[in-house]
Protein backbone atom coordinates (compact mmCIF):
# COMPACT_ATOMS: atom_id res chain seq x y z
CA UNK A 1 0.00 0.00 0.00
CA UNK A 2 1.58 3.24 -1.10
CA UNK A 3 1.80 6.40 0.96
CA UNK A 4 -0.67 8.12 -1.36
CA UNK A 5 -3.30 5.46 -0.62
CA UNK A 6 -2.85 5.96 3.13
CA UNK A 7 -3.27 9.73 2.85
CA UNK A 8 -6.33 9.30 0.62
CA UNK A 9 -7.87 6.90 3.12
CA UNK A 10 -7.43 9.45 5.93
CA UNK A 11 -9.02 12.12 3.73
CA UNK A 12 -11.87 9.75 2.89
CA UNK A 13 -12.37 9.11 6.62
CA UNK A 14 -12.73 12.85 7.18
CA UNK A 15 -15.22 13.11 4.30
CA UNK A 16 -17.44 10.27 5.47
CA UNK A 17 -17.44 11.25 9.13
CA UNK A 18 -18.28 14.78 8.01
CA UNK A 19 -21.30 13.39 6.15
CA UNK A 20 -22.27 11.46 9.26
CA UNK A 21 -22.12 14.58 11.41
CA UNK A 22 -23.98 16.67 8.85
CA UNK A 23 -26.97 14.33 9.00
CA UNK A 24 -26.71 13.40 12.67
CA UNK A 25 -26.26 16.82 14.27
CA UNK A 26 -29.33 18.83 15.21
CA UNK A 27 -27.84 22.28 15.76
CA UNK A 28 -26.74 24.58 12.97
CA UNK A 29 -23.29 25.10 14.45
CA UNK A 30 -22.75 21.34 14.71
CA UNK A 31 -23.47 21.08 10.99
CA UNK A 32 -20.95 23.84 10.27
CA UNK A 33 -18.31 21.93 12.23
CA UNK A 34 -19.03 18.81 10.15
CA UNK A 35 -18.68 20.80 6.92
CA UNK A 36 -15.29 22.09 8.07
CA UNK A 37 -14.23 18.47 8.64
CA UNK A 38 -15.11 17.64 5.05
CA UNK A 39 -13.23 20.67 3.72
CA UNK A 40 -10.13 19.63 5.66
CA UNK A 41 -10.36 16.20 4.10
CA UNK A 42 -10.60 17.76 0.64
CA UNK A 43 -7.47 19.83 1.21
CA UNK A 44 -5.56 16.81 2.46
CA UNK A 45 -6.59 14.80 -0.57
CA UNK A 46 -5.59 17.53 -3.02
CA UNK A 47 -2.14 18.05 -1.49
CA UNK A 48 -1.51 14.29 -1.32
CA UNK A 49 -2.44 13.87 -4.96
CA UNK A 50 -0.18 16.76 -5.96
CA UNK A 51 2.85 15.90 -3.86
CA UNK A 52 3.00 12.12 -4.20
CA UNK A 53 2.31 11.78 -7.92
CA UNK A 54 4.24 13.21 -10.88
CA UNK A 55 1.56 15.91 -11.22
CA UNK A 56 2.24 19.63 -10.95
CA UNK A 57 2.94 20.26 -7.26
CA UNK A 58 2.53 24.04 -7.44
CA UNK A 59 -0.97 23.67 -8.84
CA UNK A 60 -2.02 21.29 -6.09
CA UNK A 61 -0.69 23.40 -3.25
CA UNK A 62 -2.24 26.57 -4.71
CA UNK A 63 -5.52 24.68 -5.08
CA UNK A 64 -5.45 23.85 -1.39
CA UNK A 65 -4.68 27.47 -0.53
CA UNK A 66 -7.69 28.57 -2.60
CA UNK A 67 -9.85 25.96 -0.85
CA UNK A 68 -8.75 27.47 2.46
CA UNK A 69 -9.71 30.96 1.26
CA UNK A 70 -13.11 29.68 0.16
CA UNK A 71 -13.57 28.00 3.53
CA UNK A 72 -12.82 31.26 5.31
CA UNK A 73 -15.34 33.15 3.16
CA UNK A 74 -17.92 30.42 3.69
CA UNK A 75 -17.41 30.48 7.46
CA UNK A 76 -17.94 34.26 7.54
CA UNK A 77 -21.19 34.04 5.59
CA UNK A 78 -22.44 31.08 7.60
CA UNK A 79 -21.80 32.98 10.83
CA UNK A 80 -23.97 35.88 9.62
CA UNK A 81 -26.74 33.61 8.34
CA UNK A 82 -26.81 31.53 11.53
CA UNK A 83 -27.00 34.70 13.61
CA UNK A 84 -30.02 35.96 11.68
CA UNK A 85 -31.80 32.62 11.71
CA UNK A 86 -31.27 32.17 15.45
CA UNK A 87 -32.48 35.71 16.15
CA UNK A 88 -35.60 35.18 14.11
CA UNK A 89 -36.60 31.68 15.18
CA UNK A 90 -35.20 31.91 18.74
CA UNK A 91 -33.65 28.44 18.52
CA UNK A 92 -30.42 26.97 17.15
CA UNK A 93 -32.09 23.60 16.48
CA UNK A 94 -32.30 22.93 12.77
CA UNK A 95 -35.43 20.79 13.03
CA UNK A 96 -37.56 23.55 14.50
CA UNK A 97 -36.73 26.11 11.85
CA UNK A 98 -39.80 25.95 9.66
CA UNK A 99 -42.51 28.40 8.80
CA UNK A 100 -44.97 26.13 7.03
CA UNK A 101 -47.64 24.43 9.08
CA UNK A 102 -48.41 20.83 8.33
CA UNK B 1 13.98 7.84 8.64
CA UNK B 2 11.40 5.58 7.10
CA UNK B 3 10.33 4.28 10.51
CA UNK B 4 10.20 7.82 11.92
CA UNK B 5 7.99 8.95 9.05
CA UNK B 6 5.65 6.02 9.59
CA UNK B 7 5.48 6.75 13.31
CA UNK B 8 4.67 10.39 12.66
CA UNK B 9 1.98 9.38 10.17
CA UNK B 10 0.36 7.02 12.67
CA UNK B 11 0.50 9.72 15.35
CA UNK B 12 -1.15 12.32 13.12
CA UNK B 13 -3.73 9.79 11.93
CA UNK B 14 -4.63 9.01 15.54
CA UNK B 15 -4.96 12.72 16.33
CA UNK B 16 -7.19 13.21 13.27
CA UNK B 17 -9.40 10.20 14.00
CA UNK B 18 -9.96 10.93 17.67
CA UNK B 19 -10.53 14.61 16.91
CA UNK B 20 -13.03 13.83 14.17
CA UNK B 21 -14.98 11.44 16.38
CA UNK B 22 -15.00 14.06 19.14
CA UNK B 23 -16.15 16.72 16.65
CA UNK B 24 -19.21 14.78 15.54
CA UNK B 25 -20.11 12.95 18.74
CA UNK B 26 -19.46 15.39 21.60
CA UNK B 27 -22.50 16.62 23.49
CA UNK B 28 -21.38 20.21 23.94
CA UNK B 29 -20.56 22.31 20.92
CA UNK B 30 -17.41 23.78 22.45
CA UNK B 31 -15.99 20.28 22.89
CA UNK B 32 -16.89 19.52 19.29
CA UNK B 33 -14.96 22.64 18.31
CA UNK B 34 -11.93 21.42 20.28
CA UNK B 35 -12.12 18.16 18.33
CA UNK B 36 -12.25 20.12 15.09
CA UNK B 37 -9.12 22.06 16.10
CA UNK B 38 -7.35 18.75 16.83
CA UNK B 39 -8.27 17.57 13.33
CA UNK B 40 -6.92 20.79 11.79
CA UNK B 41 -3.61 20.45 13.64
CA UNK B 42 -3.32 16.81 12.61
CA UNK B 43 -3.94 17.73 8.97
CA UNK B 44 -1.26 20.43 9.24
CA UNK B 45 1.15 17.77 10.50
CA UNK B 46 0.32 15.60 7.50
CA UNK B 47 1.06 18.54 5.18
CA UNK B 48 4.47 18.80 6.87
CA UNK B 49 5.03 15.08 6.30
CA UNK B 50 4.25 15.54 2.61
CA UNK B 51 6.95 18.24 2.33
CA UNK B 52 4.47 21.10 1.96
CA UNK B 53 5.50 23.37 4.86
CA UNK B 54 3.88 26.52 3.45
CA UNK B 55 0.49 24.87 3.21
CA UNK B 56 0.91 23.53 6.75
CA UNK B 57 1.71 27.02 7.99
CA UNK B 58 -1.33 28.44 6.21
CA UNK B 59 -3.49 25.66 7.63
CA UNK B 60 -2.51 26.63 11.16
CA UNK B 61 -2.87 30.33 10.39
CA UNK B 62 -6.23 30.27 8.60
CA UNK B 63 -8.05 27.33 10.14
CA UNK B 64 -6.74 27.15 13.68
CA UNK B 65 -6.35 30.90 13.97
CA UNK B 66 -9.30 32.18 11.94
CA UNK B 67 -12.08 29.77 11.13
CA UNK B 68 -12.16 28.16 14.57
CA UNK B 69 -12.43 31.58 16.22
CA UNK B 70 -15.30 32.42 13.86
CA UNK B 71 -17.11 29.22 14.81
CA UNK B 72 -16.48 29.97 18.46
CA UNK B 73 -18.07 33.40 18.00
CA UNK B 74 -21.05 31.70 16.39
CA UNK B 75 -21.36 29.36 19.37
CA UNK B 76 -21.18 32.28 21.80
CA UNK B 77 -23.66 34.47 19.94
CA UNK B 78 -26.33 31.81 19.48
CA UNK B 79 -26.71 31.16 23.23
CA UNK B 80 -26.38 27.41 23.31
CA UNK B 81 -27.29 25.77 26.59
CA UNK B 82 -24.33 24.87 28.80
CA UNK B 83 -25.15 21.16 29.11
CA UNK B 84 -25.20 20.79 25.35
CA UNK B 85 -27.91 21.14 22.73
CA UNK B 86 -27.37 17.61 21.54
CA UNK B 87 -27.88 16.00 24.95
CA UNK B 88 -31.33 14.54 24.28
CA UNK B 89 -31.09 11.15 22.61
CA UNK B 90 -31.18 11.17 18.85
CA UNK B 91 -33.94 9.32 17.03
CA UNK B 92 -33.13 5.92 15.56
CA UNK B 93 -34.22 6.94 12.09
CA UNK B 94 -31.86 9.90 12.05
CA UNK B 95 -28.98 7.71 13.23
CA UNK B 96 -29.70 5.18 10.48
CA UNK B 97 -29.81 7.97 7.90
CA UNK B 98 -26.49 9.28 9.16
CA UNK B 99 -24.91 5.82 8.97
CA UNK B 100 -26.09 5.46 5.37
CA UNK B 101 -24.74 8.92 4.54
CA UNK B 102 -21.40 7.90 6.06
CA UNK B 103 -21.10 4.45 4.53
CA UNK B 104 -22.26 5.15 0.97
CA UNK B 105 -19.40 7.46 -0.08
CA UNK B 106 -16.99 5.74 2.30
CA UNK B 107 -17.39 2.25 0.88
CA UNK B 108 -17.59 3.28 -2.78
CA UNK B 109 -14.61 5.63 -2.70
CA UNK B 110 -12.44 3.33 -0.59
CA UNK B 111 -13.01 0.51 -3.08
CA UNK B 112 -11.96 2.89 -5.87
CA UNK B 113 -8.89 4.07 -3.95
CA UNK B 114 -7.74 0.55 -3.04
CA UNK B 115 -8.47 -1.02 -6.42
CA UNK B 116 -6.96 1.58 -8.74
CA UNK B 117 -3.84 3.06 -7.17
CA UNK B 118 -2.17 5.62 -9.44
CA UNK B 119 1.56 5.92 -10.10
CA UNK B 120 3.21 7.48 -7.10
CA UNK B 121 6.59 8.94 -6.29
CA UNK B 122 7.93 7.62 -2.98
CA UNK B 123 9.65 10.82 -1.82
CA UNK B 124 7.83 14.10 -2.48
CA UNK B 125 9.84 17.09 -3.65
CA UNK B 126 9.41 20.35 -1.82
CA UNK B 127 8.32 23.40 -3.80
CA UNK B 128 9.18 26.43 -1.74
CA UNK B 129 7.15 29.52 -1.07
CA UNK B 130 9.12 31.21 -3.86
CA UNK B 131 7.70 28.88 -6.51
CA UNK B 132 4.23 29.14 -5.00
CA UNK B 133 4.37 32.92 -5.21
CA UNK B 134 5.57 32.78 -8.79
CA UNK B 135 2.70 30.47 -9.65
CA UNK B 136 0.23 32.73 -7.88
CA UNK B 137 1.33 35.78 -9.88
CA UNK B 138 1.99 33.85 -13.08
CA UNK B 139 -0.07 30.97 -14.41
CA UNK B 140 -2.71 31.10 -11.68
CA UNK B 141 -3.27 34.84 -11.52
CA UNK B 142 -6.97 34.67 -12.36
CA UNK B 143 -8.00 32.37 -9.47
CA UNK B 144 -5.83 34.45 -7.16
CA UNK B 145 -7.71 37.61 -8.11
CA UNK B 146 -11.07 35.84 -7.99
CA UNK B 147 -10.46 34.58 -4.46
CA UNK B 148 -9.80 38.13 -3.31
CA UNK B 149 -13.10 39.25 -4.85
CA UNK B 150 -14.89 36.35 -3.20
CA UNK B 151 -13.41 37.22 0.19
CA UNK B 152 -14.43 40.85 -0.20
CA UNK B 153 -17.96 39.97 -1.28
CA UNK B 154 -18.33 37.50 1.57
CA UNK B 155 -17.21 40.01 4.17
CA UNK B 156 -19.36 42.81 2.78
CA UNK B 157 -22.32 40.46 2.48
CA UNK B 158 -21.92 39.23 6.04
CA UNK B 159 -21.83 42.78 7.39
CA UNK B 160 -24.81 43.82 5.28
CA UNK B 161 -26.93 40.79 6.17
CA UNK B 162 -26.31 41.03 9.91
CA UNK B 163 -26.56 44.83 10.05
CA UNK B 164 -29.85 45.21 8.18
CA UNK B 165 -31.58 42.74 10.42
CA UNK B 166 -30.44 44.51 13.55
CA UNK B 167 -31.24 47.90 12.09
CA UNK B 168 -34.90 46.97 11.55
CA UNK B 169 -35.44 46.10 15.16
Amino acid sequence: MSALTLYQLVALFLLSIGFFGLVWRRTLIGMVISIELMINGAGLSIVAAAQLTPANAVMGQLGTLFVMGLAAAEATLILAIVLIVVKRFKTPQAGEISEMKG
Amino acid sequence: MEILARLAFVLYALVIMSGAIMAVAAKGLVRALVGLIAVMIGVAGMYLLMAAPFVAFMQVLIYVGGVSVLIFFAIMLTKVSPDGDESSPNSLRRTLNALVAMLAPGVILSVVILKYPPDTVPVPTEVGAFNLGKGMLGSYLLPFELISIILFVAMAGAVLVAWRKWGNK
